[in-house]
């Protein structure tokens, strides 16, 4: 229901997850040495299968739309806490979705990223 | 980087080849294995009619883009909004554009603002959207 909050999660953006991470996206070398820095599709990747964890997405749920907010650069090995909660519900016809508000924040709780994701749920 | 920042200035393309290797690389490194992506057989029942990219992988081409063009302050100071028109498939050549729209002042603080889309090798729109940077110093960016 909307307001609802999901358990927080953690992540530990370590070397062998961005490396993986980078070599997944396909990054070219003039983004790899941008260096010790975590990529932020990387930190907002994290924190969407976080809240799809927590959610326990439908099979077929796909991404409708997102918003995402940069304010932090992070140094890999980094761990960020991830918190999610419910924005609105809406049903369009037989469409339904979900709106989520995902904040990440680092372990001296700045704020390092924020967004909105509309996901779709399958009819 | 771009050389130059002004308004009406078109950023280099990102172009990537979709295949279900890369697709299936992304869910083991972002531990998102929505069978809607991975399971073929499942994707092929569904109203898509077969497994399509993560959005997310997507927006890590669109993210390159920006961060080739503005590096650090995209990184730490970039805002983006997207709508995903369309899914990509295995096959697909997706090529993330964009376009400097204008150059805002606020507060003292320059912002590039950007129109973003991607589309296909067929020119179908897979995600259209907007970002905004904000730039390190107002004499840096050119304004107009």
């Amino acid at each position: 229901m909307p307001g609802y909050e999901f358990p927080p999660a953690s992540y530990e953006l370590s070397s062998s997850l961005i490396s993986k991470y980078l070599k997944a996206v396909d990054s070219p070398e003039e983004i790899k040495t941008l260096g010790e820095f975590v990529p932020p599709l990387a930190i907002a990747a994290y924190a969407m299968t976080a809240m799809a964890g927590s959610l326990s997405l439908p099979p077929g749920a796909i991404h409708a739309s997102q918003e995402l907010d940069f304010f932090k650069l992070l140094p890999i090995g980094a761990t960020i806490d991830c918190q999610t909660k419910v924005a609105r519900k809406l049903t369009r016809g037989r469409l339904r979705m979900l709106v989520l508000e995902l904040n990440v924040f680092d372990q001296s709780k700045e704020r390092v990223q924020s967004g909105k994701a509309t996901i779709m749920l399958p009819a | 980087m771009l050389a130059e920042i002004r308004k009406g200035k078109t950023i280099p393309p990102v172009i990537k080849h979709i295949n279900q290797e890369k697709i299936n690389l992304y869910a083991e490194a972002s531990g998102d294995f929505n069978p809607i992506h991975v399971n073929e057989s499942f994707a092929a029942q569904t109203p898509l009619g077969g497994t399509i990219a993560h959005g997310m992988l997507i927006l890590a081409y669109v993210s390159e883009l920006m961060t080739l063009a503005f590096g650090q302050s995209w990184l730490s100071g970039g805002k983006l909004s997207i709508r995903f028109k369309a899914p990509a498939r295995p096959g697909d050549i997706v090529t993330a554009t964009g376009k400097i729209d204008s150059i805002e002042d606020k507060n003292g603080i320059s912002y590039a603002n950007c129109s973003l889309e991607c589309h296909n090798q067929r020119d179908g729109a897979i995600v259209i959207g907007e970002a905004s940077v904000k730039l390190a110093g107002k004499e840096e960016n050119g304004s107009e």
